[in-house]
């Protein structure tokens, strides 16, 4: 008994949470399946009867589930164009061309301590990455990926995105005054005074691109935004771009108004005091912000997932079955004469190379060509490959540019931060407003 | 088996005051000026930043009384890098003492070396050869530019760049390298010798630094257009920690720091040493004196230096790099004063001899810790962000000022 | 500050891309040594001659002058065995506070100038020449010079060391080793000729006593 007692005192908070639900949710486990066994048929009625439902909670899982691999895809980024444009070579280490490094900076968080300081107020300074995180993994919800590819499609997906956005800057103050550091306390205030203030110009910039587009759906915008890629809203709304752009970039917190956490200033800003995965939610957070906001400027304002000229559709007219016979002889010899064809070159002219090595790197060849034959059948044939490579292509355009501004400018003051959102962005966000409406009043929309 | 309390043990708890720093001193104030500044009225706040801060260059610890984000009043505390250098240059004979002031500016550290041995060259009346004199002053000159370099390039990054401290490393790079190449060190060179230097230029320094003539004045300015006209850069730099000379020069500035001000003030023209006098060049100087200024006169020297490096590369002449020394020297009882310009200001050294092998007083000036005394002068009413901005544009070096 | 406002950030940009093209400066250093200039004093390492044998003597001459006190070697005997030549190993840490003492300027109490007291050598002469000044009866010479001094002075065992040839280690070795024969006057504790006055006034000259190790 004693043994058991110690053992539950020496667990801190979080683990006393978790062992007292992995008993319970063992449980749950059974009961489920039990349930299913027993209420299989009518559950896949009441499941069919709320396909949407069912729809968002699976897309919900997988967009919690790929923000991980976006982080790690765009910290590997950001070292490696960063080093590129120092005159560095950057991470080339760990993995090929140092592509795990991020991961293992994810594994080196983990494995980190969990620190609370004394004083701190451990409730909310526990909450705080939760909320930063979970605020930044719900704007994803409204975002399009491709025809189809998105977990709900509201009505009001852009109000919903904003709000989503504003809700990052509770975690940050939560963050802030909970880690009882006058650093944090600095980082944080400063973080709610540069988000306050970008948010207005933020939403007034793409107040004239709703003016001319009559709808804030997310994907009813980036349909609208078909065809020929002057039809992108950047060309009827430059202005509103620049500013968008601008305050996003205040918005994710990038350089050059990474103020809350200037780490020549303020240390670490609201994030001084943390370590291990808390500091790893934030970190993650960033990340996906920067792709968060990317991909809104691309959907908002470059087409989304619209490639940026309508392709003549090619209709691949493929039907297996009329091969008959023929179609079994192509399974057997297809391969091994692909195969010995592209082992050709290299056994006639590497006399060096024995010929197994040859077959085997005609076989890989073999094996790349179909592959990329595949690919491009599934780019052509379904909309949504093609949507989704469009849409990942632009956004990570963006993410480059963000990381290519951190490369090269410094940090902005904070007053000059807060004279710039006041004194030229909202007065040029108004202005674009007040030109759309004029000109749609004269020229119609 | 004996049990140890563990800091994990939720039972171990810890004195609540260990977790929270108070900037306060524990002690009753001791000055006036310790009252009025620990006196912390309502709505401000005391902020620690250093010694471990990373734009601090060096161990500075500086405890700011904020209004918001807006500096009441600064309070720099100094000791953290005291090695007691003059101390030790008092017990060491006196080429001991040459290798003890390398680290005291390391970024620049053979205008710490320069007025030690010169000084001991009074004291010794010593006349050094005319090739070591221009030794001297090429390898200085080119020391004086990886350390303006150094200062850009930590300018940006305490402003958040990241780019051009490491443009700036790579020209560092190539002119440390280039001073190993004759001094044998990359950093803390050991170089001048008590009349004349330690090695004759050779083949491998002569062909890197041909290499880097070549092309330095270029790869500088291409890499200063990263920040010269990037209106962040110039926006966070104007008008910040703005000086007139009158007050500069009470304050005891010297260097690119008052000449920001405007006043020509320069050792190698005001008070010439080694062959300065037959080397034509200019002394850069600006009016504003901001920070922005005071950077853009580092760009302005760095061209001054590249065109004494051309004229020492020309008038070069033949001879020996060392005069007759003995190894063991006892200078006639005496007091001698040297002063170089370094790369921030004057550098000095008061040496008296007693007729033993070692100084018995030696006394080192450094110009850092002049300009650093400014803070309280220059931060009230700035932003937290403008200390960074005032720091790195007067560009001191806590080895040099904690000595 | 230009007349466009933002072509600064834009000439900017467009320098780190143009720097994101270009090669890459960092030298990739375990595949690739870097060039170390010929002149180069960093480098930790002893030089060998023509021969193929160390140009190290292990005088400590380096050791003596490097002002940081950052230089210490140990070297081999002629037997093969690894000792370290400037002084025992026990005194390494007298060596360090000594060298501490040294940089804060105090009076260093030196052993070295220790003086032994001067005695009549033609005592010890006399007695040598009984024995033959041979050192395989260095026990005998040692007790007939007890029975003269009443203890063995240490001007007395460098006299026998001196005549008979035997290194003087090994005389103070063998006087130091038999019970019966006392290195100091009787009353005062046999113990090495200067340690324990040198260690006194170390221990005073440094404040605190050094930690008992003995």
């Amino acid at each position: 008994m004693t043994v058991m007692s110690r053992a539950w005192g020496r667990l801190t908070l979080p683990g006393k949470v978790i062992f007292t639900a992995i008993p319970l949710l063992l449980a749950l486990g059974v009961a489920l399946a039990l349930v299913v066994g027993i209420l299989g048929g009518p559950i896949v009625e009441l499941a069919s009867q709320y396909g949407a439902v069912l729809r968002f909670l699976v897309a919900a899982t997988i967009i919690l589930v790929i923000t991980i691999p976006t982080a790690f895809l765009i910290i590997f980024m950001e070292m490696k164009i960063i080093a590129f444009m120092n005159l560095r070579v950057g991470p080339d280490r760990v993995g090929p061309w140092g592509t795990l490094l991020s991961v293992v900076h994810g594994l080196k968080v983990l494995m980190k301590e969990d620190f609370t300081p004394s004083r701190a107020d451990p409730l909310i300074f526990t909450l705080a990455p939760v909320v930063v995180y979970g605020s930044s993994v719900m704007t994803l919800v409204v975002l399009p990926f491709a025809p189809g590819l998105f977990a709900q499609d509201f009505n009001i997906g852009l109000l919903y995105f904003f709000a989503m956005g504003g809700l990052a800057v509770v975690g940050l103050l939560m963050a802030g005054w909970s880690s009882f550091n006058k650093y944090s306390l600095l980082g944080g205030l400063r973080s709610a005074a540069q988000m306050v203030s970008y948010e207005i110009p933020l939403t007034l910039s793409v107040a004239g691109l709703l003016l001319l587009a009559g709808t804030m759906s997310v994907n009813q915008l980036v349909a609208n935004q078909s065809g020929w890629f002057t039809n992108w809203y950047v060309f009827q709304q430059p202005l509103g771009f620049l500013i968008f752009f601008i305050a996003v970039t205040a918005e994710a917190n990038r350089t050059p108004f990474d103020l809350t956490e200037a780490d020549s200033e303020i240390v670490a800003g609201f994030a001084t005091e943390y370590s291990g995965m808390r500091f790893g939610f934030f970190f993650f957070a960033e990340y996906v912000n920067v792709f968060i906001v990317s991909a809104m400027t691309v959907a908002l304002f470059f087409g989304g997932w619209n490639a940026p000229f309508p392709f003549p559709a090619l209709a691949i007219l493929l039907d297996p079955g009329s091969l008959g016979i023929w179609l079994l002889l192509g399974i057997a010899i297809v391969p091994l004469v692909g195969t010995l064809v592209l082992s050709l070159p290299f056994l006639l002219t590497r006399s060096a190379m024995p010929a197994w090595q040859a077959i085997v790197l005609g076989f890989v060849l073999f094996n790349v060509a179909v592959v990329g034959l595949l690919g491009v059948w599934a780019f052509v044939s379904f909309d949504w490959v093609a949507g989704l490579l469009w849409f990942l292509a632009k956004t990570y355009v963006f993410v480059f540019t963000f990381v290519w501004m951190r490369a090269t400018l410094p940090r902005v003051r904070i007053d000059q931060l807060m004279g710039f959102a006041w004194k030229w962005l909202m007065p040029a966000a108004l202005l674009n407003l007040f030109v759309t409406a004029g000109a749609i009043l004269v020229v119609g929309r | 088996m004996t049990t140890h309390a563990s800091m994990d043990d939720p039972r171990v708890t810890l004195d609540e005051q260990l977790g929270s720093f108070e900037p306060i001193p524990p002690y009753p104030p001791r000055t006036e000026r310790e009252h009025e500044f620990y006196t912390v009225a309502d709505g401000e706040m005391l902020v620690n930043i250093g010694p471990h801060h990373p734009s601090t260059h060096g161990v500075l610890r500086v405890v700011m009384k904020l209004d918001g984000e807006r500096v009441v009043d600064i309070d720099p505390v100094l000791g953290y890098l005291h090695r007691g250098v003059e101390k030790l240059c008092e017990n060491a004979d006196f080429h001991h003492t040459i290798s003890y002031m390398d680290p005291l500016e390391y970024v620049s550290s053979l205008f710490c070396e320069w007025p030690a041995v010169m000084a001991y060259e009074k004291l010794l009346d010593i006349k050094v050869p005319r090739r070591a004199e221009y030794i001297r002053v090429l390898t200085g000159e080119l020391n004086r530019i990886s350390s303006h370099l150094l200062a850009m390039g930590f300018h940006a990054l305490d402003l958040g760049g990241i780019t051009p401290i490491l443009y700036s490393f790579i020209e560092r790079d190539e002119m440390v390298e280039m001073l190993a190449s004759i001094t044998g060190q990359r950093m803390l060179f050991n170089y001048f010798r008590i009349g004349g230097v330690n090695g004759d230029l050779n083949h491998e320094f002569m062909s890197r630094l041909g290499d880097w003539m070549g092309r330095a004045t270029a790869q500088v300015e291409a890499n200063q257009g990263l920040l010269n006209e990037n209106e962040v850069f110039v926006r966070r730099n104007r008008g910040v920690g703005t000086i007139d000379s009158q007050t500069a020069l009470k304050m005891c500035w010297t260097g690119p720091n008052l000449r920001a001000t405007g006043v020509p003030f320069d050792i190698r023209r005001a008070h010439p040493y080694s062959v300065y006098p037959e080397l034509d060049f200019d002394i850069p100087t600006r009016s504003e004196g901001d920070s922005l200024a005071r950077y853009l006169l580092r760009i302005d020297e760095i061209k001054q230096s590249l065109r004494i490096i051309d004229q020492c590369l020309h008038q070069m002449p033949d001879g020996p790099v060392m005069a007759q020394v003995p190894r063991l020297m006892r200078p006639r009882p005496g007091r001698a004063f040297a002063t170089v310009e370094g790369p921030r200001g004057q550098y000095s050294i008061y040496a008296v001899s007693d007729g033993t092998d070692q100084p018995f007083r030696f006394r080192i000036h450094d110009p850092s810790f002049l300009h650093l005394q400014s803070f309280t002068l220059l931060m009230p009413g700035q932003l937290l962000a403008d200390w960074m901005t005032i720091n790195a544009s007067l560009d001191p070096i806590m080895g040099g000022i904690d000595k | 500050m230009n007349l466009i406002p933002g072509i600064g950030l834009v000439r900017g940009m467009s320098l780190t891309l143009r720097r994101f093209f270009q090669p890459k400066v960092t030298i990739r250093y375990p595949e690739v040594p870097s060039d170390v200039a010929v002149k180069f004093r960093g480098r930790l390492q002893l030089l060998y001659d023509e021969n193929g044998s160390l140009k190290c003597e292990t005088c400590f001459q380096c050791a003596q002058a490097c002002p940081i006190e950052c230089i210490d070697m140990g070297g081999m005997d002629t037997k093969g065995r690894f000792h370290v030549h400037w002084g025992a190993a026990e005194t390494y840490g007298e060596r360090r506070e000594e060298s501490a003492l040294r940089r804060s300027g105090r009076p260093v109490p030196d052993p070295a100038y220790e003086r032994f007291t001067p005695i009549d050598i033609a005592a010890v002469d006399s007695i040598l020449e009984d024995f033959d000044h041979d050192p395989a009866q260095l026990l005998g010479i040692l007790e007939a010079t007890q029975a003269a001094f009443d203890y063995l002075p240490v001007g007395a065992l460098m006299r026998i060391s001196e005549r008979t040839g035997t290194g003087y280690a090994q005389i103070y070795g063998t006087a130091s080793f038999y019970d019966h024969l006392r290195l100091g006057a009787l009353g005062a504790p046999a113990s090495a000729p200067s340690a324990a006055p040198y260690l006194a006034a170390l221990a005073a000259a440094t404040g605190a006593g050094r930690q008992a190790d003995a």
